[in-house]
C-alpha cells in the first residue's frame, strides 16, 4: 500500500514536470524578433536607451496597442494618441495639450518622431531616456489623471493583453518596467526620414522649386545654426526671446535644472514635419509659420540669457516678405507624407 | 515523562515570554512628535481672511501666514550612545517615510516601532526623500504613494517622476499675495553616466539632530519631541529670503521658485545646506523617557 502511494506521488510529479516543460517550451518557441530599423543616413547616433531595450516585433506591437489605449487614463477617454495624432506628425493642432476632462496642459504637444536619436525629451529635457516617460503623462492630473497600478488593474483582466505581454516578454505579466518598455519600443521605430527634402538629398531625381531652393539657402545662412543637422536641430536649449507663458510653472531648461541661466530656455525642436504640427512654440504661441518667422524678424522680447545670436544681430532675424516665403517653402519639403499616413 | 515535563516547561516559558511582551509592547517604541512653528509658537493655519491665522514677520520685515504645510520625513535613524546607527526602514518608503501634514494632528506623531533596547544620542532623518527611492515607484510603495499623491495631499511632482518634499501655501504682505512654496528634485541619473544624466536640483536634505538628553529605549516607550520652525523659511541660517510676486526669474512667491534657483534657497533654510548646517529648521526642544 505504502509502495503503491509512493509510485503514484512519483508519477504526479513527472506529470507535473512534463506539463511543466510543455509550458516552458511552448513559451521558447515564441519567434520574437528584433525589428530591424533603416537608419537614416546623417542622423545623429542612437540614445545609449535604445540598445537596453531594442525594439522586438512582439514589443512594438504591444507597445502601439498601448499607445492607442485610452484605459492608461483614470476615466478611459484619453490615450497617448489623443494628443499624439499620427495625421499631425503625433501632435494635436492645440496650443497647449488638452488631457482628461479638457484639462488644459501646461505646453505644447511635442510630435512623436525619431525620438531614437534624440538625447534630451521635451521642452525641457527633463528625460533622456524613453522607457521613463510614459509614467508622465499616466499620473499627470492634466493628462491621464490614473496611476500605473490602476492602468495594470485594467488591462490584466484584458485577454488580448495577456497573450501580447507573453509574446512580447516571454510570459504574461504585466508589470509597469514592460508597460514603458514597450510604449518606447513603439516610438523608436517613429522615424521620419522620407520628405521631399530626404528624396532630393539621396538624389532620387526629384529636385527643390527655385524657391524651396532659395529657402534652403537661406535657411542655412538664418536657421541653421540652431536647427541644424539631419534632424534640424543642434538639440541644446535656448532662450529665444519667445512670447513667456504666463503660468508660474514655468520656467523652461531652468526648471529641471535649477539653474538661472536655464530660466526660459526650451530644447531647439526638429523641423521635420513642422507643416503638420502648427501652433508652434512651448505653448503654442504663434498659429502659423508664418507668425514665427515675423516675430523674429520685427524683434524678440529681450531677457539677460538670451541666445547670443540674437542678441548680437539686435535681438532680431531679419527677413524680406520674399525670404520668408521662400524660407517657408523650404520647410514644407520636410514633410513627411509616409510617415503620418498609418501603415 | 521527563520529555513532557519539557514540554510543559517550554509552553510556560513562552506563555511567559508572550505576556512579557504583552504587558508592555510598547517598550521599543519611539515617538517622533513634530511641533511646526513661527519661532516658539505652534503654527495656525488659516486663509487670506482668517482672524485666527498665526502671522509671522521675516527678517526682511514681510508678514507671511500659512494655509497648507506639509513635508516628508524619511531615512530615519538612530543613533546609540557608542555611535552605532540604527536605520528605520530607511529603504522602504511605505514602512519608513510618512508625510507631516500641519492640518492632520494623527499625522505629527510618527511612531518608531521595534527599536532595538539601548540608549540614543542622535536622531538623524531626511526632509524629502533620497534620490534612489524618489521615483514615484507605486508598486514597491503602494502606500506611501497613496498617502502622498492620491488623496489631497499632492505631495507628487509628476514631470519630474518625484516627490514634493515640502508644500507650503500661504499669504504674505498686507495685501496678502498668494505663495507658494514647494520644493522638490529635480535630477535623475548619475553624473557619471552623462548619457541619461538629468542635471537638476537635489533637494533632499539629511538632519543631524542631538538628543538634549539620553533616550533610553527598552523600558517604556519613548517621544522625541521635535521643534519645525518655519519661521526659518525666510529667515534662515543660510538665506535672508523676501518674497516677491510676479512671474520672472527672481521672483519666487508662486511655483515657479520650484523651476530657479530660488527653490534651493528655501531648501537649505528648511533643511540645511547639507554642510555647515545639518539640521535647518529643525531642533529637538527635549525628550519623554
Amino acid at each position: 500500500m505504502k509502495k503503491s502511494i509512493g509510485i503514484l506521488t512519483l508519477s504526479l510529479i513527472i506529470l507535473t514536470l512534463a506539463c511543466n516543460r510543455k509550458e516552458a517550451e511552448e513559451e521558447l518557441a515564441i519567434d520574437n524578433p528584433e525589428l530591424p530599423l533603416s537608419i537614416p543616413k546623417g542622423f545623429p547616433p542612437l540614445n545609449e536607451a535604445f540598445y537596453k531595450n531594442k525594439p522586438t516585433k512582439y514589443g512594438v506591437e504591444l507597445g502601439e496597442k498601448l499607445f492607442h489605449e485610452k484605459r492608461l487614463s483614470g476615466n478611459n477617454t484619453i490615450s497617448c494618441a489623443s494628443c499624439h495624432q499620427q495625421s499631425k506628425a503625433f501632435t494635436d493642432n492645440q496650443a497647449q495639450a488638452i488631457g482628461i476632462y479638457n484639462r488644459v496642459g501646461l505646453r505644447n504637444t511635442p510630435p512623436i518622431q525619431n525620438l531614437a536619436f534624440i538625447k534630451h525629451y521635451n521642452w525641457d529635457g527633463n528625460k533622456r531616456q524613453l522607457e521613463t516617460q510614459p509614467l508622465v503623462p499616466i499620473i499627470t492630473h492634466e493628462e491621464m489623471n490614473s496611476s500605473i497600478v490602476e492602468v495594470m488593474s485594467k488591462l490584466k483582466v484584458e485577454k488580448d493583453y495577456q497573450i501580447l505581454f507573453r509574446k512580447a516578454f516571454g510570459d504574461p505579466e504585466i508589470t509597469p518596467d514592460r508597460i514603458y518598455r514597450s510604449i518606447a519600443q513603439y516610438e523608436y521605430t517613429l522615424i521620419s526620414a522620407n520628405s521631399k527634402y530626404d528624396k532630393v538629398k539621396r538624389n532620387e531625381g526629384i529636385h527643390f522649386s527655385d524657391t524651396e531652393l532659395q529657402g534652403y539657402q537661406l535657411f542655412q545662412a538664418k536657421c541653421a545654426s540652431c536647427h541644424s543637422g539631419e534632424l534640424f536641430t543642434d538639440q541644446s536649449f535656448r532662450n529665444i526671446g519667445f512670447p513667456i507663458n504666463p503660468s508660474t510653472e514655468e520656467a523652461g531648461r531652468g526648471r529641471v535644472t535649477g539653474i538661472r541661466e536655464d530660466y526660459m530656455r526650451f530644447r531647439v525642436p526638429s523641423l521635420r514635419n513642422i507643416a503638420y504640427t502648427a501652433p508652434y512654440g512651448s505653448f503654442g504661441q504663434f498659429k502659423t509659420l508664418e507668425e514665427v518667422l515675423d516675430y523674429f524678424d520685427k524683434g524678440v522680447l529681450h531677457a539677460n540669457n538670451l541666445d547670443p545670436i540674437l542678441t548680437e544681430n539686435g535681438n532680431r532675424i531679419p527677413m524680406t516678405p520674399k525670404e520668408k516665403s521662400d524660407i517657408i517653402s523650404f520647410l514644407h519639403t520636410l514633410s513627411d507624407e509616409t510617415f503620418i499616413t498609418p501603415r | 515523562m521527563k520529555n513532557l515535563t519539557n514540554i510543559l516547561f517550554a509552553s510556560a516559558l513562552s506563555v511567559a515570554l508572550i505576556s512579557c511582551d504583552k504587558s508592555d509592547p510598547s517598550a521599543n517604541n519611539v515617538t517622533l512628535h513634530f511641533n511646526n512653528t513661527f519661532k516658539d509658537k505652534t503654527i495656525v493655519l488659516g486663509d487670506a481672511n482668517s482672524t485666527q491665522a498665526s502671522i509671522n514677520t521675516s527678517a526682511a520685515g514681510q508678514t507671511h501666514q500659512f494655509s497648507e504645510l506639509k513635508y516628508v520625513i524619511s531615512n530615519i535613524r538612530l543613533v546609540k550612545t557608542d555611535g552605532q546607527e540604527i536605520p528605520y526602514n530607511i529603504n522602504d518608503l511605505d514602512k519608513g517615510a510618512t508625510v507631516i501634514d500641519h492640518s492632520k494632528a494623527s499625522t505629527l506623531s510618527y511612531v518608531l516601532s521595534n527599536i532595538p533596547a539601548a540608549d540614543y544620542k542622535q536622531l538623524k532623518f531626511g526632509l524629502g526623500v533620497k534620490p534612489e527611492l524618489n521615483t514615484l515607484d507605486e508598486v514597491r510603495f503602494p502606500n506611501f504613494y497613496n498617502t502622498a499623491g492620491k488623496n489631497d495631499t499632492k505631495m507628487m511632482w509628476e514631470w519630474g517622476t518625484g516627490y514634493r518634499f515640502t508644500k507650503i501655501e500661504g499669504f504674505y504682505d498686507t495685501d496678502k499675495k498668494k505663495l507658494s512654496i514647494h520644493t522638490g528634485s529635480t535630477l535623475d541619473g548619475k553624473r557619471e553616466n552623462q548619457a541619461t544624466y538629468v542635471p537638476g536640483v537635489d533637494a533632499y536634505r539629511d538632519i543631524t539632530l542631538t538628543l538634549p538628553e539620553v533616550v533610553l529605549v527598552g523600558k517604556a516607550s519613548t517621544v522625541i519631541y521635535v521643534k519645525a520652525d518655519f519661521d526659518k523659511l525666510l529667515s534662515g541660517t543660510t538665506n535672508t529670503i523676501t518674497l516677491r510676486s510676479g512671474t520672472g526669474p527672481d521672483d519666487n512667491a508662486t511655483p515657479n521658485i520650484h523651476t530657479a534657483d530660488g527653490m534651493v534657497q528655501f531648501v537649505d533654510n528648511l533643511g540645511g545646506n547639507g554642510k555647515s548646517n545639518q539640521s535647518g529648521m529643525f531642533s529637538i526642544t527635549h525628550v519623554k523617557n
